[in-house]
């Protein structure tokens, strides 16, 4: 298991290597990156912040819990903070497991739970303003 | 206020920017819950959001009910929803 945050670029090469195994005939990546385009507007690039003292232990657990529901899983999960660029690597979750319906259900559930339940925001710099992604919502930020 | 204890208060992301401060010490009355907590921080920081259902509250790094008691040394953090996207 390995969960990272960092300020650097995440390679999911590494990331599956830190869960391949013997007994897993499944590796899922999922990797999410930086779009050009949010909200109908053109992008230029992000900044990550983390409550970095909880957002490990939120994956972390993310992680256990993906054990005990699919057994046989092992699980890594590595977030960016800081500016990103269009096309960079922002968060990977990555599943291996016995069969690859496990690794694809655990790693959609990985990923879902992560957006929900880890603190780590996004700032949007956009052709129309700086926002803060909140959910569903874009709130203008102050600084 | 009858005994006071300290709490260190975290703020992250938009609350951070609205009151202008990451990490602070802030004394409440023994007994206080984190809605306490947060409405002591309004007063002295009017900027931050009013509307509480648009922020969670965090007891020591676990996400923590607003009618949960802090207590003398506490990590309390106020953060509002997280990226989501789908």
């Amino acid at each position: 298991m390995r969960y990272d945050l960092t300020t650097g670029p995440i390679d999911p090469r590494e990331m599956e290597a830190a869960v391949a195994h013997p007994a897993a005939g499944a590796i899922c990546t999922f990797s999410g990156t930086v779009r050009d385009n949010s909200r109908g507007q053109s992008v230029t690039h992000l900044d990550y912040e983390a409550y970095a003292e909880m957002a490990v232990p939120q994956m972390r657990k993310i992680g256990d819990e993906i054990k005990q529901r699919w057994p046989g899983a092992r699980v890594a999960m590595a977030h960016r903070t800081g500016h990103l660029e269009i096309g960079d690597v922002s968060v990977i979750v990555c599943v291996s497991a016995p069969h690859r319906e496990e690794a694809f259900a655990a790693c959609k559930w990985g990923i879902d739970t992560l957006k929900e339940s880890v603190p780590i925001w996004k700032k949007e710099h956009a052709s129309d303003g700086t926002f803060w992604i909140e959910g569903h919502d874009a709130k203008p930020t102050l600084g | 206020m009858a005994v006071a204890i300290a709490v260190r208060v975290r703020l992250f992301a938009r609350l951070r920017e609205q009151a202008g401060f990451e990490a602070e010490r802030i004394e409440v009355a023994q007994g206080s819950t984190l809605a306490d907590v947060y409405a002591t921080l309004r007063r002295t920081h009017p900027a931050l959001e009013p509307d509480r259902n648009a922020v969670r509250g965090a007891l020591n790094q676990e996400f923590s009910d607003w009618d949960a008691i802090v207590a003398q040394g506490d990590e309390v953090a106020f953060i509002p929803p997280v990226s989501g996207g789908r």
